[in-house]
This record gives C-alpha cells, structure tokens and sequence, in this order.
C-alpha cells in the first residue's frame, strides 16, 4: 500500500505497460518504448498479446486518439484542446506514460510562469563561485525531456504570456534551444515531443501566435457523444465525491441526474433530445464536470437544508449558476428554452417553476 | 471461330474500376462491349461520344404518357459504364445495353389513371420517390465492394479497392478475383427476387445471342454482383420463362444534365456514392492523388479566409502517411486524409472541415448535353397539362381571373405558380390575391420562347413540371439563412402545391430559428408565417407544425426584445418598428392565445419601462399596449406626457411622439386625455425647438385629411364640446330592440359579400 495519494500513470499502470511491452511486435519509432498500435491499445483499451485485458483509460473516438498518436510519431508536436472536462490532462499522460515511459516531465503553464520556468535557471551560488557554465545552469522539464528523449507535457498552454509561449517556436521546429549566455546550445535527442493541453472554451486566455499554432497538429476533445455515457459519468463521480464529503445520497439521485444532464445536452447541443426543436446555446460550456458540479451542490444542500430530500428547489440556483454566464444573452436564451420546452414537460414542472423564479 | 465472353465485374460509380478496366479493355481489345443498362434504349449510346456531352449527365427513361413515372440512370466521367462507352466509340466498336427493357422497371398503369408509382430501385438507376420500394435489395447486392470496404473497416469503398484489390500483388487478374469473391459473397444471400432473376436472365440471353451474331472477343460490363450469374449456364428455355408476359408500354427516353449532388447518396440516390468529388479527383489525379487533395484542402479553406501554409500541407501528407502505417494500411485514404486536414487545417475543428467539405466532397458540377438530343420531357409535360387546363401559350399578354374555389382554377394557378418555381415566369401574379381576399388571383400570362430553353436547363431537378419545381424550391431553401426569405420561400411551396417542398423548408425554417437570436429577423418572419398558417387553414393543411412554430419564434422574439430595443440607431430602430407593427398584426390575425399575448406584452412593457430603450421604439411599443387595452388612457397620456416633458433631450422626445402617433394621428380626434397631454407638450416648447420639430408634426399630421384636420384644430382651440355623443340621449327601448338589429344588419353584411 502506498502513501501516496494519487501515483503517476507509468506506476499505477505498470502491469497494463508490462504486458503490452513484451508482446509488442510492432516498429517502434526512435525513442519510443511501444509501437503506436501497442499505445492506442493501452489509452482505448483492449488485450494484449498475452491475454492481459487493458482497461479504457479514455471513453471515446477511437479515431481521435489514433491521431494523436500518429502525430506524435511524426516528430510533431500534438495540441490537445477541448472544453474543461475532456480529460485532455488524462490522455496526454497516459499517452507520455505509454510512448517514453514517463509522464513526469510537466511544466504547468499559468499567467504567473516566464521563461526561466520553461527553458532553464541558474544556480546562483555556483554561479557566483564559478562563472558561467553548464554546471551551473539548471535546466527546466522541457530541457531535461530534450535531453533524456522524453516526452515533455504542457499543461493549460494558453494560461501563460504570449511571449513565453513563443519560445517554445525554436524548440519545435529546430529540435534544439540556444544557450546564448554560454555560447552553445541544448540538442533534443530522438524521442523528445511536446504533448500541450488547452482550453478552447475560456475567456481571457492568451491565443497562441500563429507561428507558434502551425507547429502543432492539434485534436479537439468532444464532450460524450452518448447520453447514457454521460449519466454513467456523473452518477459515479458524484457517487464518489459525496462519499469523500460524508454527504448520504438520497435515493432519487440518477433520477435528478437524469433530468439534469439532459437539460444540460439539449442547451449544450442546441436542439431537444428527441430532435424536433433547435434550441440556443448559453455562452457556457456545460460540461460534464459542470454537471458533476450542479448535483453535489444540489446534494450538499439537501444534506445541510432540506431534511435529505434532493429536488429541484435545492439544484435550480446551481443549474441557474451554470447556465447563465452572461446575464443578459444567457437569461434570454434559458427564459426561450423554459417557455418553449420544459414549459410542455410535465416530469419537468418543478425546474420549470424553480428556474423561472429565479431567472 | 473462337469466341470469348470476357466478365468485368465493376464497382458502379467505382473510379478505381473504372481504370481498371479501361486497361482491360485495351489488352482484350473486344469486338463487341455489352453494358449494364436498358436494353431498349441503345440508340442513346453515341450522342455519349459528342464533344458537347459532359458529364454528369443521366439516361432519363419515361412512359410517354406520364412522365412522373421516370427512371435516371446517371453517369459520371469516372463511371466504369461511362469509360466502356467511350472508348468503345472511339474505337469504332459497337457497343449496347443487355439489361432489361424500360417499362419493366415502370409500374404498370393502375385502374385509377396514370397516378403510377415510380420505377423500382437497381444498381446504377435512381428512383424518384423515397417511399419504401417494392423490389428492396440488401445493402450488400447494391454495392458488395462498398459493403465488403465496411467490413474491413474503411468509410470509403475506393480507398478499401486501392488498398486491398490494387496493392495486392498475389490477387492476380483483377476481375477474376472480384468474380470469385462475389461468388462467395452471393452464396450467402437468399435466392434472388423474381426481378433481379429476370434482369440476369435478360442479359445472359443478351449475351448468347451476341455470341451468335458476333464474331471475335466480347466484353460484358456489369455490377460486380452479377459476375457469377451470367457465367452460370442456364438453359434458354428457362430464362425465356422468366420473361414471360413483358409488360407493354410506351417508352420515351433522352439525356438529362445531372449535378454532382445527385450522384450523391445524401440526395436519396440510392445507388449514389458518399463522395462524388473525392471521386472524380480520385479518377482526374492519377498518381498524386493523395498531395493533390490535400492541396485541394488547403486551397479551399484559403478561399475562406484562413490561413493555411504549404509547411502545413506537408505536415498533413506526413500525418496522413503515420496515420495509414499506424492503422496498417499500405496506402493513406479517404479517412486519413480528412483527419490529417482536420489536425493540421483546421486546428482540430471538426466543425471548419464540415464548412468546406461539403464543396470538397460532393461539388457543384453541372453537366450540359448537346442541342440534338430528343425532347425534354419537362415540355411535354408543360404541353399535357396545357391542353388539360386549357391554358393555351400565348405571346400577347392576357389577363386571367381564377377563382380558387373551384378546381379547374385552382390547378391552373398550382401550374402557374410551379412555372414560376421554375423561374418561368409565363404568368405574373397581380397584387398577390390580398386585397380580394385568399381565394381569388389575378394573372397576366405571356409566353416567351426563351421559356422552353428555361424548362430543359430546370431538367436537372426533376422529369415533371412538379417534381421539378419541388427540387428546385428545396434547393433554393437549403441554401437560404435569412428567415423572412425563408418563410416566403415556403409560401411559395404551399401555394405551387409542393408538399416535400414545404414541408422541407418548415423543417429548415425551424432548424434555422434555433440559430437565430436577432430579435428584428425573429419578429419579422412572423408576418409571412402568419400568411403561411392562415393558408394552411384556408387550404385544409396540416398546420399544427406551423402553429408551434410561429408560436416559438414569437416568444423567442419577446424574450429578445427589451434587450434589442437599446441603444438603436435610426435604420436599425425604424427595422424594429416595422416588424414590432408586423407581429403584432400576426397575432391579431391568428387570434394568438394568451400563451403568446402575455410574454409579448410583458415584453413590450418591459421595453417601455426601460429608460434606456430607444425612445421610437418605446413609443411603438406604448401604443400597441394602448390598442390592446393594457394602458389605461390616463397611465398613457402620463407616459406620454412624461416622455415628452422638457427633461428629455428633444431628439428623444420626438422619436416616442413620433412611434407613439405614427400613422394613428386620429386617435387625437377622439381621445382628450391624450391629445390635452400633446397640446401641453407642444405648447411647452421654445420657438427654436418648435421650428425644429415642425418637420416631425408634419409628417405624423400630414395623415390627417383636410376635414381631420380642422376638426383637430377646433378641438384644440376648445370650439367643440367634449364628444359627439353629448346632447344625444338614449331613446326609449333602444336597448330591447338593438339585438334584431344586429341580427339584420349581419344579415346584410353576409349577403353583400357573396358574390
């Protein structure tokens, strides 16, 4: 039993890597531990050539993922985007975790980071002690993954400055970063590529310049196709978090989640389930996360206010809080949807009444 | 005398076949080419080898005496049918059709009169209407390539061909194998419907007959499914007895102009492919097909707007290339190509690739055919109903009554407004029927030569007047966005009679007014689509759909407007004002329920109340709840008052006075609370702001007549008492006697409107 809380992919998945490994018979790319087929196996699940059943680690499009990887065998660096709650973070380190074999080299981008954060700092005291030169340099986790033949992972890519982002250019298109302070420069050895993660949903990001977004192949992650997926998602994440916030789960849960995700599709969606009416779209996202969100909420103040019962009362302020992001175009759009479907709805009267309330 | 029968079993629509066997062909050099096709109309082969055919162009076959009963066999240039054709004909080699007759394939006359059904579905023909069909072949009969291609896992039937029948260097003759693989393929299909029976059964007579007159090599191209079946011996008795009692009826047939659309299975073809224009690129490209496309990717988002780099085109062919080799393909495909454009393109946007790749795959080709071929049979379906209707095509412009009451007047104007569907535009509507009420129309008809040449280009839509006019109505409607044009676009389809058509256009009128969200273009599509409902009614159509959604369309426009009506200038505000009026007329033209009154005039109190609403607007806005009773005359005369009270900016003033009174300056004639509130303003402004508003009296005074206006004028100097009605007083039973008058004067009115 480990103390860890959470251990990275390569470890809580080395049996799954192990097996997939050994009976790998499939060309490797340079620096590569597994054959592409083996790494699509391992992220989408399946058996390997042992017998072993690999376990799904990402529900979903099988083309997608054949993409990525086939992008990352191509010395190109990969882009995975998509609203919060895509498990872009997810795939990227299962599939560094899979392709060099570790998916530790991350650097998490924030509006706070600069490129000492992304290319390499100095050792002060052996600076001063000794002048410059590579003993004193230390280098950050892309250079190091330059260095060693790894995979280096970008988290949330355009949450940092637009300058910084761009040193990255001269990495992904010369394989190689200068050094100018010692006159020399670090080679990237064979293996090393860049796997980014971003959010194509939020405001105020910083857009990456288009010198830079040609250097990557970029995969969009959708939202669940499927509404039963999607259920299946929300019911067992929010089973789990109210276990780990002592919150009792009333009996009518899947029913509300029921309810709940598919208000959320249709606006999401802009259309009704049964296809008949095109709807709006709120300026949310609506994700799945979101969702998870709304039900605890809704569970945690059944729990402290409303004697145990979840209704609607208790979830419409969280849905509301979802839903409306720009309080004029958002409140017109839900008002139309409200009068036009749920209004009809007889299963639906409560969130009917209880969002017009508060709208 | 050596005679060879040689199969080659083709992929119809297939471009990797076809090339296939335009090498065949060269190698056997056969004497005589037999296709898959009518076996009665080969005389229509050669006009295929003229300079002025191009494709896409159809064999359009149809009984003489309806041709709403048409069957379409189309050809692309990368046919496989089409390629045997020509180069027999540049070759000098004779070359003709085996399959069975026409009239097999169309519906015998039924004893109600021609309202026959249209033609079975086969391999390359296309049928009309999307009902379900009598002779419904698996998917696997229909195209066993594609069908095996899915198996296997690919999307498109040409990249499996390549990849699988090409690349393999062990297959041997190709066509050969393919005749093996559709022997095993058929073996697990039932026994064949008595129509494919007698289809192979006329062709292997065919071809022993051919054997017979015809000396040296013999080519037969046909679906690859049918291979087996003709190379099987059957003796010639039985087959005869499988073509016993061929029905009788008269046939004609000519070429028609195709579009790549309708090669396109999406357009209900049911032999059509996915991907035209992949297709013809594929048969035009040659060997970099794969750089090509990509290129041609490329140069269409161009086109667009958006940025993409050669450096990106060669990322895309590199990721293409991984992508095939990960998913063990010796070659990149269809699929890989697209998922690399949408890597590398379109930043991963699925939703960018849909934008063009609609023009990429499919196209927009038109084909042409050239002057000699025989008649359209648009204009003998023109001629037909002509002489029914009695409508005689005249040059000099005749006037035409029709009463749409009756039947006979009811059809010539469908027929009027179908030509005019058509953009033939022999009739001109007069005044639309408004004025006279919905059942009357008034025509001025004058026929043009240039017509003619108008219906033969309207071919490409359809065989009869109808279904051509349908078509193109649906095409227009696909690619209209504006709401109010589509609304009037689907008026139109109701009152030329063309039920898809409408039914088509209400489906994409309420598609497209989810996406909208401009309260303007909300509000003013109610106005038609309350014509469009009111027809219904008048024309007993179901119009429960329309009902919802006008009903939708007005509430979203509601809730939309308090918003919209901030912050407007001038144009933007007097668009506003207009379709406010309009709306609000469609719903006392429908009698709309409470369900819509309410939020409408929640909405336009909310507009009025709002200080920050543009003042016309909010001026409309407080006359239409003063019309409807929701402003007393007090609480409107303080409105008014207060909104054209010193405090506010003069421009603003005027603009609610001016929405307030627009066209209603007689309201000032009868109501006193309001017209003492306007006296009081008007009396309150300097000289200066008096002159400068002059102009806007003007116009809101200039609708008064002379009479009005003097009346108006005494009213305001104080020389009249308060109402008509002081002085009078009731007379003595008045009130017992009013119901029998009511009684005779609707009894007048009733009588007066009959004509």
């Amino acid at each position: 039993m480990t103390e860890k809380l959470r251990l990275p992919a390569e470890d809580a998945y080395a049996d799954e890597l192990a097996a997939l490994k050994a009976s790998d018979s499939g060309q490797k790319p340079a620096g590569w531990v597994m054959s592409p087929q083996a790494v699509v196996t391992y992220v989408m699940g399946g058996r390997a050539g042992n017998g072993k059943d690999i376990s799904a680690k990402y529900i979903g499009n099988r083309r997608l993922i054949e993409t990525a990887v086939a992008t990352l065998a191509t010395d190109r660096a990969l882009l995975l985007l998509g609203v919060p709650g895509t498990a872009k973070s997810w795939v990227s380190e299962h599939m560094s975790a899979a392709i060099c074999g570790s998916s530790t080299y991350v650097i998490q981008c924030t509006a706070g980071t600069d490129e000492n954060q992304i290319r390499y700092g100095w050792n002060y005291a052996h600076l001063l002690a000794k002048g410059p030169s590579r003993d004193a340099l230390v280098p950050a986790p892309l250079m190091r993954s330059m260095e060693e033949g790894k995979l280096c992972r970008l988290e949330e890519l355009t949450r940092m400055g637009s300058d910084v982002q761009d040193t990255l250019i001269t990495v992904l298109s010369e394989k190689m970063m200068p050094i100018p302070e010692l006159n020399t420069a670090s080679y990237a050895t064979r293996g090393f590529n860049v796997i980014a993660t971003a959010n194509n949903r939020d405001k105020g990001v910083n857009e990456l310049s288009s010198a830079l977004k040609r250097r990557f192949n970029v995969v969009v992650l959708p939202l669940p196709d499927d509404m039963e997926e999607e259920v299946r998602i929300v019911s067992q994440r929010v089973g789990e978090m109210a276990q780990s916030l002592d919150l009792p789960a009333p009996k009518n849960v899947n029913e509300e989640v029921r309810r709940v995700i598919s208000i959320f599709r249709e606006l999401r969606g802009g259309q009704t389930l049964d296809g008949k009416v095109t709807l709006k779209s709120p300026s949310g996202s609506l994700s799945t996360a979101e969702a998870i969100g709304v039900v605890v909420g809704g569970l945690s103040h059944a729990a402290y206010f409303n004697n145990g019962k979840l209704d609607a009362e208790g979830l419409a302020p969280n849905m509301l809080g979802a839903i409306v992001k720009d309080p004029v175009q958002d409140t017109a759009v839900l008002g139309e949807y409200l009068e036009t479907v749920l209004k009809k709805r007889s299963d639906y009267g409560a969130y009917y009444r209880s969002m017009l309330d508060l709208i | 005398m050596a005679q060879v029968v040689s199969y080659f079993g083709i992929r119809h629509h297939g471009p990797g076949s076809a090339r296939r066997l335009v090498e065949a062909l060269e190698a056997l050099d056969p004497s005589l080419v037999l296709i898959e096709g009518p076996s009665d109309v080969s005389d229509l082969i050669p006009y295929l080898g003229e300079a002025a055919m191009v494709p896409p162009v159809a064999l359009l076959a149809y009984a003489a005496d309806d041709p709403s009963s048409a069957s379409f066999w189309p050809f692309a240039v990368f046919s496989p049918e089409y390629q045997a054709i020509r180069w027999a004909l540049a070759k000098s080699k004779p070359v003709r059709f085996i399959d069975l007759p026409v009239s097999w394939r169309l519906k015998p006359l039924t004893e109600e009169g021609g309202d026959a059904e249209t033609a079975v579905e086969t391999a390359i023909e296309e049928t009309q209407t999307p009902e379900p069909e009598p002779h419904v072949r698996s998917a696997i009969s229909r195209d066993p390539i594609g069908a095996l291609a899915h198996a296997a896992g690919y999307e498109d039937g040409e990249s499996w061909w390549s990849d699988v029948i090409e690349q393999n260097p062990d297959s041997g003759p190709i066509f050969a194998a393919l005749g093996d693989a559709m022997g095993a393929l058929r073996k697990d299909e039932g026994p064949l419907e008595s129509f494919e029976a007698a289809r192979e059964a006329h062709m292997r007579l065919e071809i022993a007959r051919a054997e017979k007159e015809t000396e040296g090599a013999i080519a037969v191209v046909c679906g690859a499914w049918h291979v087996p079946a003709l190379k099987e011996k059957h003796s010639q008795k039985d087959d005869k007895a499988l073509l016993k009692a061929p029905p009788k009826r008269k046939i004609a047939a000519t070429w028609a102009p195709w579009t790549a659309q309708r090669l396109s299975f999406e357009s209900g073809y049911g032999a059509g492919v996915a991907a035209p224009g992949w297709y013809r690129h594929l048969w035009q490209a040659g060997n970099s097909a794969g750089a090509r496309w990509l290129t041609g990717i490329a140069d269409c988002l161009r086109k667009d707007g958006h940025l993409v780099s050669t450096a990106s085109v060669i990322e895309a062919q590199r990721l293409a290339t991984t992508l095939a080799a990960l998913r063990a393909r010796p070659q990149p495909g269809f699929e890989e190509f697209r998922e690399a454009a949408i890597a590398c393109f379109c930043h991963g946007e699925p939703a960018l690739w849909a934008t063009v790749s609609r023009r990429l795959l499919i196209g927009n080709e038109v084909g042409s055919i050239p002057d000699g071929v025989p008649l359209a049979p648009l204009l003998e379906d023109l001629k037909r109903q002509q002489s029914k209707l009695k409508l005689k095509p005249e040059a000099l412009e005749r006037e035409l009554a029709l009463d749409l009451r009756t039947a006979s007047g009811l059809d010539r104007s469908t027929l009027l407004h179908r030509l005019m569907a058509l953009n033939v535009n022999w009739g001109l509507l007069q005044d639309a029927g408004k004025s006279r009420g919905t059942f009357r129309e008034r025509w001025i008809l004058s026929w043009k030569p240039e017509f003619a040449v108008e219906l033969v280009e309207n071919l490409v839509y359809g065989a009869t007047i109808e279904q051509a006019a349908s078509g193109r109505l649906m095409s227009q409607l696909a690619q209209t966005m504006a709401l109010p044009e589509l609304a009037d676009q689907v008026h139109r389809a109701l009152t030329a009679q063309l039920d898809t058509a409408a039914a088509f256009g209400l489906k994409r009128l309420s598609d497209r007014a989810g996406y909208s969200s401009d309260c303007t273009e909300l509000l003013s599509t109610l106005a038609p689509l309350a014509d469009i409902v009111r027809y219904g009614q008048a024309r007993e159509t179901d119009t429960s759909a329309m009902g919802d959604l006008f009903a939708r369309l007005a509430i979203g426009g509601a809730m939309a407007l308090p918003h919209a009506a901030r912050g407007l200038d001038a144009a933007a505000a007097q668009g506003l004002c207009e379709s406010l009026r309009g709306a609000d007329r469609a719903f006392a033209l429908l009698e709309s329920g409470s369900e819509i009154i309410e939020p409408w005039q929640k909405a336009l109190s909310d507009v009025l109340s709002n200080s920050a609403s543009t003042a016309i607007v909010a001026g409309v806005a407080a006359r239409l709840l003063y019309q409807a009773d929701r402003l007393t005359a007090e609480s409107a005369a303080t409105e008014l008052s207060r909104r054209v009270s010193p405090g506010t900016p003069l421009a603003d003033a005027a603009g609610f006075f001016e929405g307030f009174f627009e066209g209603q300056a007689d309201r000032l004639l009868y109501d006193t609370a309001l017209r003492t509130s306007v006296d009081d303003w008007i009396r309150s402004l300097g000289e200066e702001d008096f002159v400068a508003m002059l102009p806007l009296f003007r116009r809101v005074f200039s609708a008064l007549d002379r009479l009005q206006r003097k009346r108006l004028l005494s009213h305001v100097k104080g020389e009249v008492q308060e109402s008509v009605l002081q002085g009078l007083t009731l007379q003595a039973g008045a009130i017992d006697a009013w119901p029998a008058h009511v009684n005779e004067i609707v009894r007048i009115l009733n009588a007066g409107a009959r004509p």
